[in-house]
């Protein structure tokens, strides 16, 4: 549900702007099939597949040119993409050495990791990222200066993930989450201002995550 | 070189990240290697060559570099002085790269800002037109300040305008224009990148000369935005300056060109005046000759009483025509110290009038007819008498001289409204076009009339001030090989 939130409030700033149009049957949709999803996965962890519906459908309302001012066009900016995911492979590359140097976590990949990254890419990574990128960051930064937008857009995303039930309560899990959710809010914003899209911090963000699923599979 | 600075920065960066690793990543070692402190270098290369950013990024990079060793000294021995030590030269290591960073970028972009006012000081103080020398300055600010630069300067009535931003009342220039005040609009909502726009008046004491503009992609720092309205006034000031300069050559060149004109003048006045001195000599002596040599004849001869009569006749006009320019000079002189000519008005008829000064003129021996066309309806004109003869007797004088031996000189006289109008016109040879505007001038005489026929070159000059001082008005038509008609209106007696 918290995920639906964020990208209905996405989608209604997304309509105030021009070409403007209605998002309430856009945000339906997708509650829907996040909902459904969810409700599948208690039953099957294999129903996690229906995540996967959500980035389609933002795929056609990309297409369309409805979300156009959260960053997403329907051109792909290959050097972005590359940056962002380099920039995702290299904070999660770390987060994955220090998990496993310093506080001793075994790397896995079972069955539960493809469940948790298909949840990131359909639901976890991009309301967050066209919310708190695509939506509060892109407007401040309109009105402020970048240092601000970013600085209240992080904070906020840094919030979310800390008040998070699913958050495992550890020490280290609490400082890694600020480090590196501090680190990821502040590139992917970088990357939305340097590329004018939000597919950089998308990439970005879904590689993080990925390995961040690995750590917390153990 | 800035570019190839940097590529070397980079590669001395990512060698020194390499040889930290190697060196500092000792994460079994029991006690703080004294290596770590091998990681201030990345960091120092980084804030030196790429400034806050640089600095910022690679005091992060080195931070999550040492953190994982960092953490376990930490667990393995807790919070004792070794690992106290790294902590703080870590926590250094997070403050130096920022703040060495920051101070790079400033003092680059002071450099930058220097450059930038030296370099709008020597485009403005150029000789060239505004226009091109604006637009080689909005160049120049252009990649300085690495935006989009649109200036509008006024120059006295009109504006001139080098840029692509519109100016008009609703837009960020003309308002910086009506209010004198910058103008900052945050996202102009046309790209995925904001779009910042600064308009910044350009004053001189206090008043708008102008307005410039400027637009970014991207961030434009409050500490940036002040440092371009500092520009601005600095512009203002130049184009004050460089306006000022403009003017005061173009002042001395229109001196130079006043002095000039006044010493042509002065050289024309000094060659008429030379000139008339020898025409006057010529002028004074024929008369003078005649005289002399009548009155020895007369004085030492005997002769018959008509021969002496005819003699007598002779020296009498001489006499008249020496008076006649010896009072051409004394009117002459009157008239350049600035007085009238002395007139006692009475109503002349102008029919008598006409035929008594063709009369004076007339000799047998002339071989140019004079036909007056004066109708009975042609009124009398408010004139002097005598100053009215000396009018007539100098055009008609002029008109003979210059007419080819049996041709006819014309004089018309005609009403007109409130005036009398009497033209006199020759088949002369008319005036050169450039000699004409000039022949009312006092001694000019055409260079083509010189040693052709002799004159005072006061004649038409008298003509004029005659004329005026009877609040009428002369002037002239010629045509080459034509001949030449001069006109003139007098007040008619109503």
């Amino acid at each position: 549900m918290v995920h639906g939130g964020l990208l209905t409030i996405a989608f209604g700033w997304a309509a105030t702007s021009p070409p403007q149009w209605r998002p309430l049957g856009p945000s339906i949709i997708i509650i829907l099939v996040l909902a459904l999803a969810a409700a599948g996965v208690r039953w099957d962890p294999r129903a996690a597949i229906f995540y996967l519906a959500s980035p389609l459908w933002l795929t056609v309302l990309t297409i369309s040119g409805r979300l156009e001012p959260l960053g997403l066009r329907s051109q792909i900016p290959v050097a972005g993409s590359l940056l962002g995911f380099t920039a995702g492979l290299m904070l999660g590359g770390h987060m994955l050495l220090a998990a496993a140097v310093t506080f001793g976590h075994r790397v896995t990949t079972d069955s539960f990791v493809l469940t948790a990254i298909a949840y990131d890419a359909g639901a976890n990574v991009p309301s967050s990222e066209l919310f708190f990128r695509g939506a509060v960051f892109n407007r401040l930064q309109r009105r402020w200066s970048f240092v601000a937008a970013v600085t209240v857009a992080t904070a906020m995303s840094l919030v979310r993930y800390l008040v998070d039930p699913l958050l495992p309560r550890a020490p280290e899990v609490i400082l890694g989450t600020l480090v590196y959710v501090t680190l990821l809010g502040v590139i992917n914003a970088w990357l939305l201002w340097w590329s004018g899209s939000l597919l950089p911090g998308l990439i970005a963000a879904l590689v993080f995550f990925a390995a961040y699923r690995m750590v917390a599979a153990v | 070189m800035i570019a190839r600075l940097q590529i070397a920065g980079l590669l001395a960066l990512a060698g020194c990240v390499i040889a930290v690793a190697v060196l500092a990543g000792d994460a079994t070692a029991q006690a703080a290697s004294p290596w770590r402190h091998a990681y201030a270098l990345p960091v120092i290369v980084g804030a030196l060559t790429f400034g806050m950013i640089g600095g910022t990024v690679t005091a992060l990079a080195s931070l999550m570099t040492q953190a994982p060793i960092l953490f376990i000294h930490v667990e393995s021995v807790g919070l004792s002085a070794g690992t106290l030590d790294e902590l703080v030269s870590a926590a250094i290591l997070l403050v130096l790269g920022p703040l060495l960073g920051s101070r790079v970028t400033e003092a680059r972009r002071q450099s930058e800002r220097y450059a930038t006012i030296l370099a709008l000081q020597e485009t403005l103080a150029d000789e060239r037109p505004l226009r091109d020398a604006l637009e080689t300055l909005r160049c120049r600010l252009g990649s300085r300040l690495r935006a989009d630069v649109t200036l509008a300067v006024r120059d006295d009535d009109q504006w001139i305008m080098v840029g692509t931003h519109a100016f008009s009342g609703e837009t960020p220039p003309g308002r910086a224009a009506a209010t004198a005040e910058a103008v900052f609009v945050p996202d102009t909502g046309r790209e995925a990148r904001p779009r910042r726009v600064l308009a910044a008046p350009l004053s001189v004491r206090g008043e708008t000369v102008g307005v410039m503009t400027v637009e970014r992609a991207g961030e434009f720092p409050a500490g940036e935005r002040r440092a371009v309205v500092v520009l601005a006034f600095h512009i203002g000031a130049a184009l004050e300056n460089a306006r000022l300069a403009a003017r005061q050559r173009r002042f001395a060149d229109e001196l130079a060109e006043k002095v000039h004109a006044a010493t042509d003048r002065l050289a024309a006045l000094d060659r008429a005046k030379s000139a008339f001195v020898a025409m006057a000599s010529h002028e004074l002596r024929t008369p003078l000759t005649a005289l002399v040599g009548y009155s020895e004849l007369l004085a030492t001869r005997a002769f018959s009483t008509d021969e002496v009569r005819r003699q007598a006749e002779i020296m009498r006009r001489q006499t008249r025509r020496l008076a006649a320019i010896i009072d051409d000079f004394l009117d002459l002189s009157r008239l350049e110290r600035g007085e009238a000519p002395p007139l006692r008005l009475a109503d002349v008829a102008v029919g008598p009038a006409l035929t008594a000064a063709v009369e004076l003129l007339g000799g047998p021996q002339r071989t140019t007819r004079v036909v007056i066309d004066c109708g009975p309806d042609v009124s009398a004109v408010r004139a002097d008498p005598q100053a009215l003869e000396r009018i007539l007797m100098n055009l008609l004088s002029n008109a003979l001289k210059y007419s080819p031996a049996h041709s006819a000189v014309t004089v018309h006289a005609r009403r007109a409204a409130a005036v009398v109008e009497i033209s006199v016109e020759d088949s002369g040879r008319g005036i050169a076009p450039d000699a004409l505007p000039r022949v009312f001038e006092p001694y000019f005489r055409a260079p083509d009339a010189l040693g052709r026929a002799p004159g005072s070159g006061l004649g038409l000059a008298m003509v004029k001030a005659l004329v005026e001082a009877h609040n009428g008005r002369v002037h002239i038509d010629s045509t080459l090989g034509i001949g030449t008609r001069v006109t003139l209106q007098l007040p008619a007696v109503p």
